[in-house]
């Protein structure tokens, strides 16, 4: 009697090169497809380590697809309370190590299965899957205009959502970098949708200290040190140009910074 | 055909949704259109599912499959490039945190407890390290995948106890109209993890001890053991409900003299109250702090409505066709209850699940009254129905079963048209009263107090800025919009009850001395709290004036801090402004 194992293989085989795959840097295209399949693969072989081919298509896929899930739920508790960091590496190592021993599992049982004359269809059955998939022409032309639109109704709310219009907006910051600091973080970053000009206005107590102008394209910050004290107070003012008559944003801190209560 | 209607009734619901995004939100042709989506989704399926020609097994699963598939969909384009909805980011946040600390059970300011169940980042973790995809991609993978799986378990556990492949497609249909199905029940939260779980739980269960399994009630023992323990760590009130459902199996084998399934279901619920309180005790006692305000408070609201010593919940809102659609609802399934629990006395009475289904599905009557009777009870109902709602659909569909059967031969049709109209009724109301509420139906412009209208650059800029530049944790007050926000992206420890400082003229000695006793470090004021009322029915997250306001918060409310001392203005992004409280 010829079993076919390749589902074994193949398992074996997406453990190998996904975690290859990640020590190698492979672009996300590769690593999410392989990604996804070692993510399922030990489901789907604890789910035959338990019940063989005794469950139907739908029940084996629900069966495997809440293995799956339970692998790296209970796996991760196991690894954390063993002291293991849950980075990438750990998880890699739990599913592809969950993969190769479940192969093992799965080898053995067939091979006693064998010896004990159990039916030949318990091999291999992910294999003769696609058999029993099988759907007619029409329904596939539907089922794939059916996926052809759903792809085009998530491509249209991407594309509603990046045309969604903000008002955009400028942030500007003066924080000491800590309560005994001699100089405080002052910044500005830009989310106007295009490049601006700023002015920024410093003084101490009523006196101006420094001025700066420049030009910010979207998306970037400007940020300096700027000397704090506490014998005086800081305010800064910025200027969206040409408009240096009343200020766009302003910050203060307070050279006391001990509250009178 | 039912797939292709389905998909278009998805791209027109997209297509409302980015009418909404650019400006469209409030115009009734949008909100016509969104309609118009659901009824692609929702109609042709009812219509196939109910119909009385014949139906195939395979078919009955892929309309299922469908529906479901085409609903989470749905959701997916309401937010397609980030999670927005409040519960998503507070699991993003923790996912985030494990990735970046390799550590479970670290500090979740904006949910406390989730870290202890953390089922769902572990399994979004491993698959984020696996592919290499965004949080956002392999939670939404995670949560869609799970939500699908459900709905099988359910189809599943259905047939095996009604013994009908129809008849568990038409649960499922049921099942589908609570009114979380389309949104928290597929969302990116612990719960959607765990009902899978507890899905699978039941169905080895169920397996367990029948006679046809006894070469594998080794696997059966230890898939729902595996089971048991994921539902455990990923959510907590899910494990409890667990515990209960198989208790009331068990009592229901043992009225109906199913030793075997007695036994066996005795074990599972002994395993699985072991496992929910050896968890609590040890892993998470934090639950029940968590869990104590929300039993309290329903318990409370149920007291005052028998005994009418106050009132109960506020009178309900929102636009009329809502309002009839919940009422028609209610009827409907209060008439259609009995019918089924008659069927299950004419057919089913030696069957101790569909019974146990039977003495659950009345549990649907106690959650209408905390719904209409309890003050703030419409949360606490909503979140009931997610498992009410289980046992509800077999029996409404035992219901229906009944009313087509016992129908003379001639008014047959007539019936199964009532049936459809009933289950589209069930369909729409769960979609029209569920998550998200008629006026953020459609995405938009910013809305003040508006949940995942309040979501906008300005709120994640303001709020990864706090991240990078004051660290994490730091404790803010702000208000209901921004919270989700600055506890997520900004990884801050944002306080509910911090209303009384942005509802006064001047910053009071006693306000101050409040703060500092809340250990309040900034405060967030957002200036368009003066613009425009709360979308929410308040302003913050514990608000003493919830449902009251007349008018928006006065600018000077708002600005009073700019020249008070003791607090310097560290930020300023035109509409947000955030203040630090010096130490004393």
């Amino acid at each position: 009697m010829v079993r076919s194992q390749a589902d074994l293989g193949a398992t074996a085989a997406v453990a190998v090169l996904a975690c290859a795959a990640a020590a190698m840097g492979a672009p996300v295209a590769v690593t999410a497809v392989l990604g996804i399949v070692l993510f399922v693969a030990p489901g789907y072989l604890l789910g035959q380590l338990l019940f063989g081919s005794h469950l139907a298509g739908l029940e084996r896929m629900v069966v495997a697809a809440g293995l799956a899930f339970c692998v790296p739920v209970l796996g991760g508790l196991i690894l954390y309370a063993a002291g293991v960091p849950l980075h990438r590496t750990a998880w890699l190592a739990l599913l592809a190590g969950a993969t190769l021993a479940g192969d093992l599992g799965v080898f053995v049982r067939r091979f006693l299965g064998r010896n004990s004359g159990a039916p030949a269809q318990e091999a291999g059955s992910l294999i003769k899957w696609p058999e029993a998939w099988r759907l007619p022409t029409r329904h596939a032309v539907a089922y794939g205009a059916a996926v052809v639109i759903a792809v085009g109704a998530v491509a249209l709310a991407g594309v509603g959502a990046v045309r969604q219009h903000y008002a955009g907006f400028t942030q500007l910051w003066l924080v000491p970098k800590d309560p005994d600091a001699q100089t405080a973080n002052l910044g500005v970053a830009n989310y106007e949708g295009r490049t601006i000009q700023y002015k920024l206005v410093v003084w101490h107590n009523k006196r101006v200290a420094a001025t700066w102008e420049f030009n910010l394209a979207n998306g970037r910050a400007w940020q300096q040190a700027t000397q704090f004290s506490d014998r005086y107070t800081i305010t800064a003012k910025l200027y969206r140009l040409p408009d240096a008559s009343s200020a766009y944003r302003y910050v203060v801190i307070q050279g006391d910074r001990t509250p009178s209560s | 055909m039912v797939a292709v209607s389905a998909a278009t009734g998805v791209l027109i619901v997209a297509a409302a949704y980015s009418a909404g995004r650019l400006g469209h939100a409030n115009s009734p042709w949008a909100d016509r259109t969104y309609w118009l989506g659901q009824t692609l989704i929702l109609a042709p399926t009812a219509f196939r599912l109910l119909s009385r020609r014949f139906l195939a097994r395979s078919e009955t699963v892929t309309l299922i499959t469908v529906l479901t598939i085409a609903e989470y969909l749905a959701m997916v384009c309401y937010s397609p490039s980030a999670f927005t909805y409040a519960d998503e980011l507070e699991h993003w946040r923790s996912t985030v945190n494990i990735l970046q600390s390799g550590r479970l059970f670290t500090v979740n300011y904006l949910l406390p407890i989730g870290p202890h169940y953390p089922g769902l980042e572990e399994a979004t973790a491993a698959l984020v390290s696996a592919t290499g995809l965004s949080v956002f991609t392999c939670g939404l993978i995670v949560a869609g995948i799970a939500h699908l799986l459900l709905v099988y378990v359910l189809y599943w556990l259905f047939r095996e106890v009604s013994g009908s492949y129809r008849i568990a497609g038409v649960a499922v249909l049921c099942y589908a109209s609570n009114s979380l199905f389309a949104s928290f029940d597929s969302m990116f939260v612990y719960q959607t993890l765990a009902l899978l779980f507890f899905g699978l739980t039941l169905v080895a269960a169920r397996r367990l001890p029948s006679p046809g399994a006894a070469g594998q009630r080794v696997g059966w023992f230890t898939l729902a053991v595996l089971a048991i323990a994921a539902t455990v760590v990923t959510h907590h009130v899910t494990s409890y409900v667990l515990v209960a459902t198989l208790v009331v199996v068990t009592v229901a084998a043992l009225v109906t003299g199913n030793w075997r399934t007695a036994g066996w279901t005795t074990v599972l619920s002994m395993l699985s109250a072991t496992a929910a309180v050896g968890w609590l005790a040890f892993a998470a006692p934090q639950t029940w702090t968590y869990l104590q305000p929300y039993a309290d408070g329903a318990l409370r609201g149920l007291r005052q409505a028998f005994t009418g010593g106050n009132a109960g919940a506020p009178p309900v809102s929102g636009p009329l066709g809502n309002r009839v659609l919940g009422a028609a609802a209610v009827l409907a399934i209060s008439a259609l209850l009995p019918v089924g629990w008659w069927r299950v006395w004419r057919r089913y009475r030696l069957k101790s699940w569909v019974v146990a289904m039977a003495a659950g599905s009345a549990c649907w009557y106690a959650v209408v009254i905390v719904r209409f009777a309890v003050a703030d009870g419409s949360e606490l109902a909503g979140r009931a129905e997610t498992f009410v709602f289980m046992p509800t659909a077999l029996i409404l569909a035992l219901g229906l079963r009944q009313l087509v059967v016992t129908t003379v031969r001639w008014r047959a049709r007539a019936v199964s048209a009532a049936a459809l109209v009933v289950v589209l009724l069930l369909l729409f109301d769960g979609l029209a009263n569920g998550w998200p509420p008629y006026w953020e139906r459609l995405p938009g412009q910013y809305l003040v107090a508006g949940f995942e209208r309040s979501v906008e650059p300005e709120e994640i800029a303001a709020a990864t800025w706090s991240l990078a530049v004051l660290g994490p944790g730091n404790r803010f007050a702000t208000d209901l919009g921004s919270y989700p926000v600055l506890g997520s992206y900004g990884d801050q420890d944002p306080l509910r009850d911090v209303a009384y400082l942005y509802t006064s003229r001047t910053v009071a000695r006693g306000a101050l001395s409040q703060a500092e006793a809340q250990s309040l470090r900034y405060i967030l004021v957002d200036q368009r709290l003066s613009q425009s009322l709360p979308a929410a029915g308040q302003y913050f997250p514990v608000d003493p004036n919830a449902g009251k306001y007349t008018h928006p918060l006065p600018t000077a409310d708002l600005d009073k801090f700019n020249d008070a001392f003791g607090v310097d203005r560290i930020y300023d992004s035109g509409n947000i402004v955030i203040y630090e409280l010096l130490e004393p």
